[in-house]
């Protein structure tokens, strides 16, 4: 269906049209999502040292633990697998959503 | 029995009954197996992924690195997690796809150049012994705290037991049971665990979470706080060690080599969020081991001075557990456990590390007419000198089990990953610039321990366990700029890539 332009070149930063570009998409979302709570949090728990801001992520605690512990310790590991399992479902429907537009059985 | 002699009968009993359900299996359904066991759906692909995954390292250096540094060496729980949203997202289909698992294969083949395969190969090689020395540290300490014998003699035995296993099971032809070997790793994790949280009075069903209170009375009664940020290091330390680890999980041989054994792509990204799962249930557990252990020593008063933490702090798991006075044969069940892992991370890494030189390095470049038999005999030669390479350096082992595995994973990320992200997301990486890149990669893990004393700038920059941080984006920068220099590669794997690799529903 779709005229395969001649000159396309793999490149993750200009995706081709159709499941591709759909799939690069969802990609830098969950990049984002695992970047910024991975580093984005050490980031602020650094810059918040001292202020008050910085007292209330270590003395608040979650199940006993100092708030910035928990995050890093246990919800993280939890927060991967969440994106993942975004990252799977959402992966399993535009590949569905494609294969249909080409008349195919799903893989 | 004693405490120690029940250990040493609980591990034999665990090694052995490995090999006999093993063979019972084998005897049942031969037929079935395809190259890394037998297919059991999502669920038991993800169990597969985390046996494969659990080493000494999970088990014992995780614990350890956590007891010395608090919350630094959370780095390290989150490295080695979120390392597989990198790898599922990035890699893991495309690799599918694209149809080559091992790290020499996929390189030969996408750059069409034996010169990087080598190159490659050589690289497998050398994570697998430095990743290896690291298990026979953890088999070392283990063998030396169950039979009361130094560590040298320890890690000597444990080496030849390590060598015989996989010389017996080789022989006997066992094939590797991972949902069951996972099974016997986290069970033996986490149930001494429970039982140490119940005997130090905290909330044991779910220890977990019941170590905070355990954080607590630490800071409350003995001014003790493990929890404290960037205390032991600076935040662009914890930064470049968790993402080093990050890219070296993505770029880890024998992790990529995972997707084998599920038979379509989306039953193999399935079976990762479960691997990631089962993967996070110990780690989630480790921290408890270092707060209790903690606890204890406060508790008995003996603060020890920072060398002796440091020597202990690889076996704390098992110290915590003997401190607490678990019963042996529980002690015994936590020693099978780590030891197990370590046994399997090791035979399976010497036997790819082998059949990398077998094939690699010795069919592909020395003998092309190398018969069958004689490269069999390679690989069984080189899983030999190989082990031999890994006890010398495991003899005065450089770091902690932590540290000489994330050295390992520097090196990963800072060849194999750009190599594989390139390989897969840009049409236009070339050779040259796959053998600048890998040269690069390798100069900037090897930069501080070598140039460090010379250039102390450079060793901050490239820390030894961390320096995956600026080293793969440099790595990558070099990759591009090679690559647009030199003449692009072959017009059939441009078409390859776009067709097979990200065109299968056009």
């Amino acid at each position: 269906m779709s005229q395969p332009e001649k000159s396309y070149q793999v490149n993750l930063l200009r995706p081709k049209k159709g499941h591709m570009r759909d799939e690069v998409l969802i990609i830098l979302a969950i990049l984002f999502g695992w970047g910024v709570c991975t580093f984005g949090f050490q980031l602020l728990v650094y810059l918040c040292q001292g202020t008050g801001a910085g007292s209330l992520l270590t003395r608040l605690t979650l199940f006993n633990l100092p708030l910035h512990f928990w995050f890093t310790g246990q919800f993280l590991p939890l927060w991967f697998i969440v994106l993942c399992v975004v990252f799977n479902l959402y992966v399993d429907r535009i590949t569905e959503y494609h294969s249909r537009r080409r008349d195919k059985s799903y893989e | 029995m004693n405490d120690s002699s029940w250990s040493i009968f609980v591990v034999l009993l665990v090694l052995a009954s490995f090999i006999v359900v093993g063979l019972r299996q084998k005897s049942r359904e031969s037929q079935e197996y395809g190259f890394g066991g037998r297919y059991t759906g999502r669920i038991g692909g993800g169990a597969a992924i985390a046996s494969n995954w659990m080493s000494a390292a999970s088990l014992m250096g995780l614990a350890g690195i956590i007891y010395l540094q608090g919350y630094q060496g959370l780095a390290y729980v989150i490295g080695w997690t979120g390392g597989y949203v990198l790898l599922l997202v990035l890699l893991a289909s495309q690799i599918r796809r694209f149809g080559k698992f091992t790290a020499p294969e996929f390189v030969g083949e996408r750059y069409g150049s034996q010169a990087a395969r080598a190159i490659a190969a050589a690289i497998s090689i050398a994570i697998s012994i430095i990743y290896c020395v690291a298990q026979f540290k953890g088999i070392g300490l283990i063998f030396s705290f169950m039979f009361g014998i130094d560590y040298q003699q320890g890690v000597t035995y444990g080496a030849l037991a390590v060598v015989s296993y996989l010389v017996i099971s080789g022989m006997l032809g066992v094939p590797r049971n991972q949902q069951l070997q996972y099974l016997v790793i986290s069970v033996s994790f986490i149930v001494p665990l429970m039982w140490l949280a119940r005997k130090l009075g905290y909330f044991w069903l779910l220890p977990q979470f019941g170590y905070g209170r355990a954080l607590t009375d630490l800071s409350r009664q003995f001014n003790i706080d493990f929890t404290l940020p960037f205390a032991g290091g600076s935040l662009y330390q914890w930064c470049a060690l968790c993402f080093t680890l990050m890219v070296g999980t993505a770029g880890l041989p024998h992790v990529l080599s995972r997707f084998y054994t599920v038979p379509n792509v989306r039953d193999a990204r399935w079976s990762v969020v479960w691997g990631l799962f089962f993967i996070a249930l110990i780690y989630w557990s480790a921290p408890a081991f270092s707060v209790f252990g903690r606890l204890l020593e406060a508790r008995s008063g003996l603060i020890p001075d920072p060398a002796a933490a440091r020597a202990a702090a690889d076996v704390i798991a098992l110290k915590t557990a003997v401190w607490a006075g678990l019963p042996g044969w529980l002690v015994g069940v936590l020693a099978a456990g780590a030891l197990s892992a370590a046994f399997f991370t090791v035979a399976g890494l010497l036997m790819t590390g082998a059949a990398s030189i077998s094939h690699d390095i010795y069919y592909s470049m020395v003998n092309r007419s190398a018969s069958e038999t004689a490269r069999m005999q390679v690989a069984k030669g080189g899983t030999l000198v190989l082990a031999a390479i890994v006890l010398l350096l495991a003899l005065d082992p450089p770091g902690l089990i932590a540290e000489i595995t994330a050295v390992a994973f520097a090196l990963a990320g800072n060849t194999i990953f750009p190599l594989f992200l390139l390989g897969i997301w840009w049409g236009r990486a070339n050779r040259y610039g796959a053998i600048a890149g890998m040269l690069t990669g390798i100069v900037c893990t090897a930069i501080a321990p070598l140039c460090g004393g010379i250039f102390p700038q450079l060793a901050l920059l490239f820390p030894v366990t961390s320096s995956a941080l600026l080293g793969a984006p440099l790595v990558i920068a070099v990759m591009i700029a090679v690559s647009l220099l030199t003449p692009a590669p072959p017009e059939e794997m441009g078409h390859f890539l776009e067709k097979e690799v990200h065109g299968h529903l056009d």
